[in-house]
């Protein structure tokens, strides 16, 4: 089972560079959507091994929510925001592709010399489960800056919380059950307010271009 | 009975939708703040003879302890403050027809979820679900701050979401390493999240684990405390939305995001022994947000802004005094919190009622403040001298506390630059913002006289807390804060 695990959390991490090389704001829901598929994987195999054991269904719940709401919704609510706001296909990029996925590579070199210096964290797999965590955290946060659509951003702070709950769920077989569904229904009304907003970004500048909210400054 | 200040904000947030006549709207709103005020004394009291309130059930979530108190109180009597002004500012808005009746509904009902979210912050000892709580202040404040639903106003409100979220994401990050160092040691623990809990057992966790967490949930809670550099959210935030929900935001939800860190800080230095590790960052983001506002501040042409900037610098202070961790000092920041949050929120109060008269927020176009609006303008200008640490105010006491911590504590260097970038910053608020109270009124047609009456008894009620509280504290009140500072020094 580490096995899998193991590569599951390899594949999650993928899945961010995947995200990078993305030219389309159409794939980068897709990719999303992939990536949430194989979270909820993740969370499904421990699950199961959870209930073989000892009965306990709780990550079982955590993987059917995840499946609803990451897999389903969300995706489904991107697109239709995507569709209202009559997205033309435009470079939305500062840097280009190459670039920006040898950046990315950098980012996870450093995590992975960076890790094995915390003393405490001796176990072998717990490290790669953190450090490949980390950097999908740093490439979610490269990918928000590296875009310039309003939807862009919404996908880069999704993949950072997909890369927490990774790090929660493969390194303590995640939190309590309550602040789970918590940090659930925080996510869910987050992207609901940022889709509210994307709408009225669009409505008072005529594009999601995040280039045009440069009135506040200094 | 102390359950009843997290039930009451959230059942009032769905009274608002009953009705839509104004009268009714404003009084409900002002009678839940008043409830929720009643009960703060109440727990105060409560607190200050038997030292904690908690409950076993869902995992001993509800704890309220001299800490949380503190910050309870001041979201209590800010929130009153507040819900009072509102009346009359929304009432003049509505007859400027800015806003219409909807909008008034959803207005209270959003300012009571901000609420209710910034009282569970305070009153859970669990550190998952005080994250939770964190994260919800922002979602429920995000359509306060874009309430006038203008270009700035939205910008301000998506840069507000964007950077606040992914800020305490990171936050969530620490968190889940403090909790990974906890189940490393006792797994199976149901308790593994809670506060108490942790510092109890704080001696036992891995230290390189909890330095990692540290970091991240300094950078996290900072972001939403607004220290400098994640600050970027706030000026503009703060600059564009409603001046009661500004008073909200920088009274309030600042000092609840501190609140977090602060009991993370426990643990982090009692896990470690001292606080060499966390003073070290905390004194840098400290003098680092103060010089930065020393310097924007000069450059400021919004005086919503200015004021905006100038919680940035109180949020560094409060935080430098958190780094030196001795008991006065710590006692000093506690104190300081409480001064700036009444002092600021006088300020953007008094803010609101400049803008309904001049409807602008730029400096250069307000002038004659003092014949225009004798009393605003009297109070603005006593509370522009509170902020910048003139006596007898009570930001005045705090800061000089805090210089004689840190010159006690040996931090000579830190003292002296600390001394000598609040005194710019107090320069600076003079050279900017004096020019709006003298003079002559130059806007054509405008008559002298106050828009906001109802607001003004707010203002001096405010005006004179903070005076009285810069001559002499209450004993109760010391007390508060002197086992406030012995519970962050893990004395608990």
């Amino acid at each position: 089972m580490e096995n899998y695990l193991q590569f599951l959390s390899i594949a999650i991490l993928l899945s961010g560079f995947i995200l990078v090389a993305n030219k389309r704001v159409d794939s980068y829901i897709k990719t999303f959507r992939l990536q949430s598929v194989l979270l909820a994987l993740v969370a499904g195999l421990i699950g199961v091994g959870n209930i073989a054991r000892e009965g306990n269904w709780e990550i079982m719940i955590v993987c059917l929510i995840t499946l609803a709401i990451k897999v389903y919704y969300i995706p489904h609510l991107l697109k239709k925001t995507v569709q209202k706001v009559q997205y033309k296909v435009e470079k939305d990029f500062f840097l280009n592709i190459p670039i920006s996925v040898l950046i990315c590579c950098a980012l996870v070199i450093i995590i992975y010399f960076v890790v094995p210096h915390i003393d405490d964290l001796r176990n072998a797999n717990l490290q790669v489960y953190l450090a490949n965590a980390m950097a999908l955290v740093l490439i979610g946060l490269f990918f928000m800056i590296s875009r310039k659509k309003a939807i862009g951003q919404i996908i880069g702070f999704l993949v950072i919380e997909n890369g927490l709950f990774t790090a929660a769920i493969l390194s303590t077989e995640g939190m309590p059950m309550i602040v789970e569904l918590g940090i659930f229904f925080d996510l869910l009304t987050a992207v609901l307010i940022m889709g509210i907003l994307v709408f009225r970004i669009n409505e008072n500048f005529e594009s999601i271009d995040l280039d045009k909210l440069r009135n506040l400054r200094g | 009975m102390e359950l009843l200040i997290l039930i009451i904000p959230l059942l009032w947030m769905f009274l608002f939708w009953g009705s839509t006549r104004k009268w009714l709207l404003h009084m409900i709103n002002s009678i839940g703040t008043l409830l929720l005020l009643i009960l703060a004394l109440v727990i105060t009291c409560k607190v200050n003879a038997s030292g904690h309130i908690g409950y076993p059930f869902l995992n001993h979530f509800f704890y309220l302890d001299a800490l949380s108190v503190i910050v309870l109180d001041i979201i209590a009597i800010v929130s009153f403050m507040v819900s009072v002004f509102a009346i009359g500012y929304l009432n003049r808005e509505l007859a400027h027809q800015v806003i219409n009746l909807r909008q008034i509904q959803l207005f209270y009902s959003l300012m009571y979820a901000f609420i209710f979210t910034m009282v569970l912050v305070v009153s859970t000892q669990n550190l998952g679900l005080m994250w939770i709580a964190i994260e919800a202040t922002t979602l429920a404040s995000a359509f306060l701050v874009g309430f006038y639903n203008q270009r700035e106003a939205i910008e301000a409100a998506w840069k507000y979401v964007i950077i606040c979220s992914v800020g305490i994401a990171l936050a969530l990050f620490g968190i889940v390493f403090l909790y990974i160092s906890a189940v490393n040691i006792f797994e199976g623990s149901k308790s593994n999240l809670n506060w108490l809990f942790l510092l109890q057992n704080a001696k036992l966790l891995n230290s390189s684990i909890v330095k990692i967490a540290f970091i991240f949930i300094m950078v996290g809670f900072g972001t939403k405390v607004g220290l400098v550099p994640m600050h970027t959210w706030l000026p503009d935030a703060h600059s564009q939305a409603p001046a009661p929900i500004s008073a909200l935001l920088s009274g309030v939800l600042l000092n609840s995001a501190l609140y977090g860190l602060i009991r993370v800080l426990a643990i982090v230095n009692k896990n470690l022994g001292s606080n060499l590790y966390t003073g070290r960052l905390l004194v840098t983001a400290g003098l680092l947000s103060i010089a930065t506002a020393a310097v924007f501040i000069l450059t400021q042409k919004d005086y919503k802004r200015m004021l905006a900037y100038s919680s940035i610098e109180h949020m560094g202070i409060i935080t430098f005094g958190l780094g030196l961790a001795t008991p006065i000092a710590l006692f000093a920041a506690l104190f300081h919190m409480i001064n700036h949050a009444f002092t600021k929120s006088l300020l953007f109060l008094a803010s609101g009622n400049v803008y309904l008269k001049y409807k602008t927020r730029e400096i250069a176009g307000v002038s004659g403040l003092l014949k225009t609006l004798p009393i605003t303008g009297t109070v603005f200008l006593l509370g522009l001298f509170a902020i910048a640490g003139m006596p007898p105010f009570s930001v005045f006491s705090s800061e000089l506390n805090l210089i004689i911590a840190a010159f006690s504590a040996n931090q000579i260097a830190g003292a002296i630059l600390f001394i000598l970038l609040i005194a710019s910053v107090c320069a600076g608020i003079a050279v900017v913002a004096m020019k709006m109270f003298f003079g002559e009124n130059r806007s054509p047609g405008m008559k002298p006289g106050e828009e906001n009456r109802l607001g003004l008894s707010v203002l001096i009620i405010l005006l004179l807390l903070i005076t009285v509280s810069g001559m002499l504290i209450p004993d109760q009140l010391k007390q508060l804060l002197e086992s406030a500072s012995g519970i962050i020094k893990g004395v608990a």
